[in-house]
């Protein structure tokens, strides 16, 4: 091999090695969406329109967030872990979100089997199925999971709503647990006899963090 | 008019008398140890014949024949140009259990496989197509004892290596080591077999050539190369549960500058398991992939090989309802081969490999990065020879880059830089005595941490017999994760880094038996192994009850024994079998649980049956199966308290799998295989049960385009 062959072949490598170095810490990153900057909103107020999209941050067991709408404030309270006291809950309130758990303040629901709102609108409601209240248990609303390997979970004794909990169905005889998604349009009529629908669209956040409650809703609606 | 006739009629008799005109050749076909081959092929296009009782042949041709092809079972293809001779003696070399194959992994240097003084198990690409693995998962699985591949956690695959888990395997492609990891394993599905000439296995430690995680074994996929100017083949394959497996390799070149792309999807519907409520696992993920590979060959020289190459990987798995589950890989690198003189070479090498995991919503349409892992790779070896004798000498930086999802936040990445030296010198006093040394030293900067590791390892040689004696020295610098983990395990424990863990150590020592023996009609190869490790500081995590949750830890002492043995037969007739088995005992100290998980035996059985009773069809029968004993193990009940244990016993099976492999016309190969043919399912499905549903079917058919235009 001639000199002048030498100082092209290591040239070429030269080239090829600053061409092929690429970002010290990686590439491509422009392959993926960014979702910092408030992309995931906890509403803590909200303008309550007719119809609307709500995304509730309930990723935290040791918390209820109530919503009123009728006037569109979220008020969140915190459960003690030491005496599984609640403070901070509001006076007046329509439903409230514990996770995937939802209860309503005196009102009674039922799931259609529209899985769009316009369908409920046009179709109106089911005359035929039967409403379902709040129940209260002592083994539902789960506000410590820490001592799951010791067998155990601790609960807040509290009421839900069995229906509009159907939202989203653990299966826990496998680990992880499979999460399903009832997508169905839920009504719930309030203890003043106005009719509020919800329809679940997503329990994650695009960080596929659970507890990340978006969906849609209609209040009041015309019947 | 008539007279034209006449003319055209001559000069097509003389055209046929020309072509009909023949001539005679004869040889002799034996193997490189110069046994006669009985049943050779001796082939042109349009006839052949095959060769006697004493490896004898004479063959009529017509005298336009330019090229006549010499094939037996068991043996490489060799293509003769006939010149006026018409004596032709021909020796084939054995393709599979080949102990003149030239195998790289234990000494960083070429050696036959009969000559390592490291015991080196050998897979090769004949290998590989009847078992029809797509990755190296299939394929180990159904090729070597002593190794399974489970479930941990959300599905992620999980390998035991006679007691090692995954992050004590080092997988290396061309020698290059893979960025990523999910619960201690690399992703496995990257590993393709598309491109892949063979692999190399050294079980045991081997940090003193490759560094941090050879522990328990290196485990080296080397890239195929073409012989041919240029190349194409497709193949497709499709099976139970909607399983697809597609793929393109085009070769270009083979000389000075040549080109190697492979390109291959893979995709399966979800597989349902059981309704069982007991079961750990009801269903597996339907998931698909994409993985591109180019590499570039340019010799400027005849002393000069230089490579590029580039890859990308693809990864989804739908593993929930409104999220899936992404993983990407970018790689590429550079490496220069300078033969300096007829006794010294160098090597440099820089590579690049980046592995991303993100979460794509189904909802949202985002798709969103929780990690990434980047290697920047610089590697240099020099080899000097004196005589019979090789010194090696190298030295390596890495700088290894992470973003995770598991760390802190406000604290998501960290990074650190690897340098290191070896020497290692390979000693052959006589022709029957091998001797190996090495010395290696590390610095890993995130722990401000040194690691001095050595081996020594001798061989003896008689005819067909040889022994191997040797030490090992292994070790695993703990992992960026493992320092600085902060991770949330869904409400029910926290789990912490330790940044003051130590390297765990593991010292194995080995005595390896190998005999080799060839009749007239087989060759037979036995291997026994027996090896003791003895490890410390294992990284592992426990509770730690001032933190009131799982912390990374070092481990105590700990022993693992075993013993390997492996039979190869390959009869001249085409059939040919194998058996592996394999046990493992983890000692444990008196009065202590039994927690390892580790199957103690292992077997795995092949019988194939390849003929090519004409020059245009040929096929295989493989029956291949694997034997994996139950298991005890006692679990600790809790998490934070390892005072109670409870005893659980994980049942053993046995999966076989049948593959009619056709040869036709030499470019078109159909593959019809059925898995798990005695319809094993198990009751219930744990972690480390195997993940079947019972017998599933598959159908592929392979193209090799350029074999087409062949004369």
């Amino acid at each position: 091999m001639n000199a002048s062959n030498h100082k092209n072949i290591t040239t070429a490598v030269a080239l090829g090695m600053l061409m092929l170095f690429p970002a010290c810490d990686g590439m491509f990153e422009g392959v993926y969406d960014d979702v910092e900057g408030g992309s995931d909103p906890t509403n803590k107020t909200a303008e309550i329109q007719t119809r609307g999209t709500l995304t509730i941050d309930a990723t935290a067991y040791t918390e209820w967030h109530y919503i009123n709408f009728h006037s569109g404030e979220i008020t969140t309270s915190t459960i003690s872990l030491t005496d599984s006291t609640e403070s901070g809950k509001p006076a007046e309130w329509d439903v409230a979100l514990h996770r995937y758990d939802v209860k309503s303040n005196n009102g009674v629901a039922i799931e259609t089997e529209y899985t769009t709102i316009d369908e409920l609108l046009a179709e109106g409601l089911p005359t035929d199925d039967e409403w379902t209240a709040d129940t209260f248990a002592d083994n539902k609303i789960t506000i410590d999971m820490s001592h799951m390997m010791e067998g155990y979970l601790v609960y807040l004794p509290d009421y839900y709503n069995p229906i509009l909990s159907k939202w989203v169905d653990v299966n826990t005889s496998t680990m992880p647990p499979i999460y399903t998604m009832n997508q169905k349009v839920f009504v719930v009529r309030l203890s003043d006899d106005t009719h509020l629908a919800l329809r679940l669209i997503n329990f994650m956040n695009d960080k596929s963090v659970k507890g990340n409650m978006n969906f849609e809703y209609y209040y009041p609606l015309p019947f | 008019m008539k007279n034209i006739l006449l003319f055209l009629l001559n000069l097509l008799v003389a055209v046929q008398t020309i072509a009909q005109q023949t001539r005679q050749i004869s040889g002799v076909v034996r193997s490189a140890d110069g046994q006669a081959l009985v049943g050779a092929t001796i082939s042109y296009d349009g006839g052949g014949t095959t060769t006697d009782v004493n490896g004898r042949y004479q063959l009529s041709l017509p005298q336009n024949v330019e090229k006549i092809k010499y094939s037996s079972v068991g043996f490489k293809t060799q293509e003769v140009e006939l010149t006026n001779q018409t004596k032709y003696d021909i020796t084939l070399r054995e393709e599979s259990q080949d102990l003149e194959q030239v195998v790289v992994t234990a000494t960083r240097t070429p050696k036959a496989l009969k000559d390592v003084p490291v015991l080196t198990r050998l897979i090769t690409q004949d290998d590989i197509a009847k078992v029809d693995a797509t990755n190296v998962q299939d394929l180990l699985q159904q090729e070597l004892p002593g190794l399974e591949f489970s479930y941990s956690m959300n599905q992620q695959t999980s390998l035991n290596m006679s007691g090692f888990g995954g992050n004590s395997v080092l997988f290396l492609v061309d020698g290059e080591r893979m960025a990523g990891e999910t619960l201690d394993n690399i992703d496995y599905s990257r590993l393709n077999m598309t491109g892949v000439g063979r692999i190399e296995i050294v079980k045991g430690a081997a940090s003193t050539l490759y560094g941090s995680n050879a522990v328990g074994g290196v485990i080296n996929l080397i890239s195929a190369e073409s012989d041919r100017n240029w190349a194409l083949n497709v193949n497709s394959r499709y099976g139970k549960h909607d399983e697809w497996r597609n793929g393109l390799s085009l070769t270009l070149g083979r000389n000075k500058f040549s080109s190697r792309t492979d390109v291959q999807h893979t995709s399966i519907g979800e597989v349902k398991l059981s309704d069982n409520e007991e079961s750990s696992l009801q269903r597996i993920y339907a998931n698909h992939t994409w993985n591109v590979k180019e590499k570039l060959t340019f010799r400027p020289t005849s002393d000069l090989k230089l490579t590029a190459r580039a890859g990308f990987f693809f990864r989804e798995r739908n593993s929930a309802q409104t999220s899936h589950d992404r993983y990407r890989d970018y790689s590429a690198g550079l490496r220069g081969l300078w033969t300096i003189s007829t006794d010294a070479d160098l090597e440099l090498a820089y590579s690049f490999d980046q592995y991303d995991k993100s979460d794509y919503s189904t909802v949202s349409h985002k798709d969103v990065r929780d990690y990434s892992n980047v290697q920047h790779i610089v590697r240099s070896v020099f080899n000097h020879r004196y005589g019979k004798n090789t010194l090696t000498i190298g030295a390596d930086y890495m700088r290894d880059y992470l973003l995770s999802y598991q760390f802190a936040s406000g604290d998501s990445t960290h990074k650190q830089h690897t340098t290191d030296a070896f020497a290692q010198f390979d000693y052959l006093p006589t022709d029957r005595i091998n001797l190996l040394a090495g010395i290696r030293y590390d610095h890993f900067s995130a722990a401000d941490q040194n690691s001095l590791t050595g081996k020594l390892s001798a061989m003896y040689k008689w005819d067909k017999t040889s022994l191997r004696l040797g030490y090992a020295g292994g070790f695993r610098a703990p992992t960026l994760k493992e320092m600085y983990m902060s991770f949330d395990m869904a409400s029910i424990f926290m789990i912490y880094g330790n940044e003051n863990l130590n390297s765990e150590r593991s010292h194995n020592f080995s005595l390896t038996a190998e005999h080799n023996n060839r009749t007239t009609h087989a060759t037979h190869n036995l291997t026994a192994t027996g090896y003791m490790n003895f490890v410390s500081n294992r990284i592992t995590t426990a509770w730690n009850t001032e933190l009131m949750g799982m912390a990374y830890v070092n481990m105590s002492r700990l022993r693992v024994s075993g013993f390997d043995a492996c039979y190869m037969m390959k009869m001249t007739n085409g059939l040919g079998v194998r058996l592996s088995y394999a046990f493992v005992h983890e000692h444990i100290e008196k009065g202590e649980p039994e927690t390892s998980s580790t199957r103690p035996h292992t077997l795995v059985a092949r019988i194939d049956y390849d003929r090519q009773p004409t020059t245009k069809y040929g096929f295989c029968v493989t029956l291949g199966g694997r034997f994996l004993s139950p298991v005890m193990v006692d679990e600790y009940t809790s998490v934070s308290d390892y005072t109670t244990t409870a005893s659980a016993e994980y049942p053993g099976y046995t999966i076989w799998k049948l593959t009619l492999s056709q040869r036709i016309m030499n470019w078109l190969k159909i593959n019809f295989a059925a898995d798990n043919i005695f319809n094993y399912q198990p009751d219930v499905y744990y972690s480390n049960s195997p993940s079947t549903s019972g017998t599933t079917c598959s159908f592929g058919v392979s193209i090799d385009v350029d074999r087409i235009f062949d004369k």
